[in-house]
């Protein structure tokens, strides 16, 4: 497979505090993948750096060979890299479509697009279309900040699906979730990724990392610590040391994952 | 109709006019404190041209408001630059600026103001109120109207989504600039003269809390606000007396009652911002009221149709 | 000679701005909040003491009180305001939401408190200067052709004491550790046990007190006042606290100073019509130019209201 997108010795520094050091991965094409670690080791600042939130300290970020530090954050959702938020971003006081639709202004930029009425246009179709397939039955004209939290969660990745990306962060997407709905949402995301998405998943629920995802990247303190597939994760010396110190490395092994 | 009307309905157009020149910028997520040298502009622009050169008011009212908007749009620059209080400080200073400068220059006539020759009927400043809401409302249907709001709501998370959402803000304060004039301009040809003083903070503070009051989510929310506030003096008019003298009734004083004072308008508009930012700090008119409200209608057509 | 006295005048006019700035300052820094009930807070003690030196208590409780008297009493129904704007305006602060509107709360409440309070003075007392009976003006030395009066003279004493004491105040006392850590991080605050909703009524407590002082003393000084005078001497401590720089006691009382000479020197040199253009350009290339000031700290003020 070849690399979607790579990142090649990306450093991050907020004044002397480095929160990202050194960090290189590659992103395969069609990849299912988990950015893993414990609190604080640097994940979400790993999203902002490539959604353009940040800007790298040092190292480059290529989306399909492309170097795209330079490009301005709000230009990246039209290169096919769309994101969700560990807390919920979406906008409190638009409707559940109009938060869909603003997912696809990358897509209707223009002029005319940004002059015509959205009703009855063909956005808002497409948006109430997408909703449907979703199965987000709720009413598409109800104010996002009355709804429960497990569908605002799942709005959030319908907003970014409706950009049409290539590859979909999704920012600790099963947090707040029981069992079912953690099930649900698997279903929802291997479909998606079976339409050709490529995803890359920062996820504390071990169970729906192992079950979802091919591939995994682990940080610890801003440093990559693993990088292979997922299934061989909970077996590797450094990730157990991060995870549970060096005197239990080995005895609860299975625990890690 | 009588002149007591026709006044009223003119106040009423231009106060509509204004506020929806306000209301751009806020929807944007930018409190404007300002308005009153974006409406000074119109006004004075207008004025010195039908006074200077008896140009026709269509071309007096259009330069004026185009002069306000280019002033919007360049002033958004460096306001945008500030931030939170620090953009309410120099919206305020902005308007005093223009205030300024107005007040020492002899063209505008300094402190004396200027005479308007040409009269506009009040038809002209109501036909202009509703062509400039149906405007706003088509503005906020479009996406580009959906924009500014996801702006208010979440500036970095709509930039993520693709939006320019600087040029959204600039272009709010420039359409919203562009209003106001438009507010000015009427007002100079309606009333024929133009001063300063008209043109103060107070002025700047009650058209801000017009739209805040009103609410700032939907293009109803100004129309309420300033209808509300316009209104409320004429009611307070016959009210208040009739309040009074009842109230002088029961305490037994006999004799003719004095009317109230006209600062009571001002009290009360006071006394509801307190209370609605206590109860109710999105505004009279919010997106889950409308939402509400035409939802009920949808059902009841389909229940028609069934 | 002329612009010597002209540059005193700008001195003493500066310490009134500066009273009011640093009470500007004070809730900026503080609670992050533009409160402009403050103009008014500085209008009521000064109309309040002039009411009371002219008719004395209400209900007929007094007859007209000795200046002194009248304008403590002012002071303190400044105070008492204050308490009642905080009781209404920051208190219900709830951001649910985050977004900009809920952000801009307080200040908008505090607009309408302006209005309220402004507007029933109005009613109260009419919209004309009032002649406020001071000490004499025969209090004036004459130093070498320089004339300087000398209650301005202690009323600049007064000033330089309140500021002193209020930084001693925010650097070494409990209360002011509160107040600082509020100011840091009002979260961090709480769970640190500062009590957020003792600690603030007294900032304030302290608007009041300030503006109440400074209302004083401009009756006393400038032997007039009227329910506007509040809004002059707001804008211009305001645009005092923007230069000095946004939370900062000292910059606000450079700035104060600053904006007071300025005026001075305009007036001189340009007249009185040209002050405004002046004083609040300053205050718009400050906000462009330099926005923390000359002593702020970039990030007050930024994003939230």
């Amino acid at each position: 497979m070849t690399a979607l997108m790579s990142l090649t010795n990306v450093s991050k520094n907020f004044g002397g505090l480095t929160v990202i050091n050194d960090v290189s991965f590659d992103v395969p094409a069609g990849a299912r993948m988990a950015l893993i670690g414990p609190n604080g080791a640097g994940k979400t600042t790993i999203f902002n750096l490539i959604s353009g939130v940040y800007e790298p300290s040092a190292g480059e970020i290529r989306m399909e060979g492309r170097e795209i530090s330079a490009i301005p954050s709000r230009n990246r959702i039209g290169l096919g890299i769309a994101r969700s938020f560990q807390n919920i971003r979406l906008m409190p006081h638009l409707s559940v479509l109009e938060n869909v639709m603003l997912g696809q202004q990358a897509r209707a930029g223009s002029l005319t697009d940004m002059l015509s009425p959205l009703r009855r246009s063909k956005w808002r179709r497409e948006a109430e279309d997408l909703l449907d397939q979703m199965g987000l039955d709720t009413f598409p004209g109800e104010v996002v900040a009355t709804l429960p939290y497990g569908i605002r969660k799942k709005i959030e990745v319908v907003r970014a699906l409706v950009a049409k990306p290539k590859i979909l962060m999704l920012d600790e997407p099963a947090a707040g979730l029981n069992n079912t709905e953690t099930a649900n949402l698997k279903d929802f995301l291997m479909k998606i990724a079976a339409s050709g998405v490529t995803l890359i998943v920062v996820e504390h629920d071990m169970s729906l990392v192992r079950s979802l995802c091919d591939h995994a990247v682990v940080l610890n303190f801003g440093e990559k610590i693993y990088d292979g597939p997922t299934a061989e994760v909970q077996n590797d010396p450094h990730v157990l040391e991060a995870y549970l110190g060096t005197r239990h490395a080995g005895k609860e092994a299975t625990d890690v994952a | 109709m009588s002149g007591y009307w026709a006044g009223i309905l003119t106040i009423l157009a231009i106060n509509i006019i204004f506020a929806y020149g306000i209301f751009l910028p806020v929807a944007t997520g930018q409190l404007n404190l300002g308005g009153a040298g974006f409406q000074a502009i119109g006004a004075y622009g207008a004025a010195f041209l039908s006074a200077s050169f008896a140009l026709p008011v269509p071309v007096t009212i259009g330069v004026g408001m185009l002069v306000a908007g280019i002033t919007g749009y360049l002033i958004a620059f460096p306001l945008l630059r500030t931030r939170g209080v620090y953009l309410v400080l120099a919206t305020f200073a902005f308007a005093e600026v223009v205030a300024g400068l107005i007040l020492n220059s002899d063209t505008f006539g300094g402190a004396m103001g200027l005479s308007v020759p040409a009269f506009i009927d009040w038809h002209v400043a109501v036909i202009a109120a509703a062509v400039v809401t149906v405007f706003v409302f088509y503005l906020m249907s479009t996406r580009f109207g959906l924009t500014m709001r996801a702006a208010h709501d979440d500036e970095v998370v709509t930039d993520l989504m693709g939006v320019n959402v600087r040029g959204v803000q600039v272009a709010g304060f420039a359409i919203g600039g562009a209003l106001a004039g438009l507010a000015g301009g009427l007002y100079a040809h309606s009333f024929n003269f133009v001063e300063i003083q008209s043109f103060n903070a107070l002025v700047s503070i009650y058209v801000l809390l017009y739209v805040l009051l009103g609410g700032t989510q939907t293009a109803w929310g100004p129309l309420a606000g300033a209808t509300f506030f316009t209104l409320l003096p004429e009611a307070l008019r016959t009210v208040l007396p009739a309040l009074k003298s009842s109230i002088y009734w029961f305490a037994g004083v006999e004799g003719p009652v004095a009317a109230p004072d006209d600062s009571w308008r001002f009290v009360i508009l006071g006394a509801l911002t307190i209370a609605m930012m206590v109860l109710r700090p999105e505004g009279l008119i919010t997106r889950t009221l409308v939402e509400r409200i035409s939802f009920r209608r949808s059902n009841t057509d389909k229940g028609a149709l069934a | 000679m002329l612009l010597i006295q002209q540059l005193l005048n700008g001195v003493m006019l500066g310490s009134v701005y500066v009273t009011v700035a640093v009470a500007f300052t004070l809730t900026i820094g503080v609670l992050n909040f533009l409160n402009f009930t403050i103009p008014t807070l500085f209008m009521l003690a000064g109309m309040i003491g002039w009411a009371l030196a002219y008719w004395g208590l209400p209900f007929g409780l007094s007859g007209p009180l000795s200046w002194p008297m009248a304008l403590f009493f002012g002071v303190v129904v400044s105070i008492l305001a204050s308490l009642v704007v905080e009781r209404f305006t920051f208190r219900y602060l709830k951001t649910k939401y985050g977004d900009s509107t809920e952000h801009a709360i307080p200040l908008v409440s505090s607009l309408g408190f302006l209005l309220v309070l402004e507007n029933l003075v109005r009613i109260g007392y009419g919209t004309d200067a009032q002649r406020f009976p001071g000490p004499s003006h025969d209090l004036t030395m004459n130093i070498g052709g320089i004339f300087v009066r000398i209650p301005q003279l202690v009323s600049l004493f007064l000033v330089v004491l309140i500021v002193v004491g209020l930084t001693w105040l925010l650097k070494r006392s409990r209360i002011g550790r509160g107040l600082r850590a509020i100011a840091e991080n009002p979260d961090a605050a709480n769970i640190l046990g500062v009590d957020t909703r003792r600690v603030v009524p007294i900032v304030f407590m302290l608007t009041g007190l300030l503006c109440g002082l400074a209302g004083a003393l401009f009756a006393v000084n400038y032997g007039e006042v009227s329910p506007q005078m509040g809004e002059d001497i707001g804008t211009k401590a305001i645009a005092g606290m923007v230069v000095g720089g946004l939370g900062s006691i000292w910059g606000a009382v450079l700035g104060g100073l600053i904006v007071g000479l300025i005026e001075m020197l305009t007036i001189h040199f340009f007249g009185a019509d040209t002050v405004q253009v002046a004083v609040w350009g300053l205050l718009l290339l400050t906000l462009f130019v330099r926005p923390q000031g000359l002593f702020g700290h970039n990030s007050i003020g930024k994003g939230k209201l």
